[in-house]
């Protein structure tokens, strides 16, 4: 089954489509099970960590997180090519996760996905917590605890355990959502597994790698810049901040 | 993507003086909610179940007297976005084969989920685009307060909201300066162009919350914004509810008693 996909690929502009279509699964795609365990750890992950961020900000909460939150929708709206001929846009999970934390981080994710299903119908309501749990808990949460580990390993202070880190989360986190993805909708009974697992994982695997760049640069620029606005500030500032990345 | 946002105008129909719109907007967010979850989560294939609830949402539209040309233009390009997603619940095995070419065969089983799933997704698609077509933003979000969401979210919702359009113009007039010196050429260079931009513009992000919220204490806040009053309860939004359940239940009843 999976040389299906391939040609059904060739008949429809799969390259072109499947990257705007991300991870937004729509209304009708999951059983009841899923999206009951799917929604019951979104509300979880919501819950708390509107209570660790209100501990966090104080009153400086509203206006942060809103701000952040409208950041990264619009961030989402950009387009830029990816190696390999295709093009996509930023998910932003890892990204919010290392420039807020992994609370804060979510909550901003979760925020930006309520919107796009409520008010834009980018997703579906009932799948809401789905998407939720693939891109808020395992981009933002699973991403930004891999990103500490790398970091921490090597060198917490570093520009190349923050850089490396960003990078391998940042890859890895859209792979791994993308796969608990066709596993949700297989689980479903709607996609067969192999066939939800060679078009969504074919896909992630170049989408992750404009991800790692476009985040990898995104970071390097804050470091060199404002490395205070970081999660978990270095303590020492840069050494020979050079100038940011600039095309040659 | 999101295409089919345009303008940031959402709700063209909410002046209207219908049913639908007497109705106060926590009643018609909690109509609509079970209504989708209704929809989405009928087993496949209860055809005669979708047949009721289409029914349902064809009233609805009428009633609410929605400009048909803007809802029927909005979920046409909501549904093309979906359809490589819904085309991979074709070709599967199981059932019947019905045509063949190679490997690639449609089956009975593949074109009953095929079937089962678009309609899903466009009723639902319908559901919501009538909501908010109807229902301004501010009015959602109290009846998301109303609702017993959190009142912190439903804060952070709402000064989302207000900020969306002026960082997608922030972004865009980024890219247009980029643009304007010649720096978007070829991949390499719009991906090094593009990651500054997003670092940059993050920085200013944050020292842009930080500006509304002293902005936010000058003008004394506490902590949580003032929320308007919520209009009271009437006799027609139970009635609405119950009529919604009504529907939603005797949709699944069909095929539990026959």
């Amino acid at each position: 089954m999976d040389t299906a996909l391939l040609s059904i690929s060739s008949f429809f502009p799969l390259h072109w489509l499947m990257p705007q279509l991300a991870m937004h699964i729509p209304d009708g795609f999951l059983s009841f099970p899923v999206i009951l365990l799917t929604w019951v750890l979104a509300i979880a992950l919501i819950a708390v960590s509107l209570n660790r961020v209100q501990e966090e900000y104080q009153e400086r909460t509203v206006p942060l997180m809103g701000v952040c939150a409208a950041f990264i929708f619009a961030a989402q709206m950009i387009n830029f090519p990816i190696p390999g001929g295709t093009s996509g846009h930023l998910l932003g999970g890892t990204f919010a996760g290392v420039l807020l934390g992994p609370w804060a981080g979510s909550l901003v994710m979760a925020v930006v996905f309520i919107v796009q299903a409520t008010l834009f119908q980018d997703g579906g309501l009932t799948v809401l917590g789905a998407n939720i749990v693939n891109m808020g808990l395992i981009g933002t949460f699973g991403g930004y605890y891999l990103y500490r580990t790398i970091r921490y390993a090597l060198g917490r202070d570093s520009f190349r355990g923050i850089i490396v880190g960003t990078a391998i989360a940042a890859w890895t986190s859209v792979v791994v959502a993308s796969i608990v993805c066709a596993f949700q909708l297989a689980i479903s009974g709607t996609v067969p597994l192999m066939v939800a697992l060679s078009a969504m994982v074919f896909w992630h695997v170049m989408i992750g790698i404009g991800e790692a760049i476009i985040t990898v640069i995104a970071v390097s620029y804050i470091w060199r810049t404002r490395p205070d606005l970081l999660y978990k500030a270095p303590r020492t500032a840069p050494i020979n901040a050079s100038r940011p990345l600039s095309p040659r | 993507m999101l295409l089919h946002i345009g303008g940031f105008r959402l709700d063209i129909d909410s002046q209207g003086e219908t049913i639908w719109h007497h109705l106060i907007p926590q009643t018609r967010v909690l109509c609509a909610v079970l209504f989708v979850f209704a929809i989405a989560l009928t087993p496949n294939g209860r055809w005669w179940t979708w047949a009721i609830y289409g029914t349902t949402v064809t009233a609805i539209i009428l009633a609410s007297r929605v400009s048909l040309q803007v809802l029927l233009k909005r979920v046409a390009v909501e549904f093309v976005f979906m359809g490589v997603v819904i085309l991979g619940t074709l070709f599967r095995d199981g059932g019947q084969v019905l045509w063949q070419w190679g490997w690639l065969r449609v089956t009975t089983e593949g074109l009953t989920i095929l079937g089962s799933v678009s309609i899903k997704a466009l009723l639902s698609l319908l559901v919501m685009n009538v909501l908010i077509l109807t229902t301004s933003v501010p009015a959602l979000l109290h009846a998301l307060a109303a609702l017993r969401v959190p009142p912190l979210l439903v804060a952070i919702l709402a000064s989302m909201y207000r900020y969306i359009a002026v960082l997608a113009e922030e972004f865009n007039s980024m890219q247009r300066a980029a643009r304007s010196r010649n720096l978007l050429g070829n991949g390499e260079r719009q991906r090094t162009v593009i990651g500054n931009m997003f670092g940059s513009l993050f920085i200013r992000t944050y020292e842009r919350g930080e500006r509304v919220h002293q902005a936010m204490l000058a003008r004394g806040y506490e902590g949580f914004p003032p929320m308007a009053d919520v209009p009271q309860t009437k006799q027609r939004d139970i009635v609405a509810i119950t009529l919604t359940a009504i529907l939603a239940l005797s949709g699944q009843a069909i095929y539990l008693l026959f």
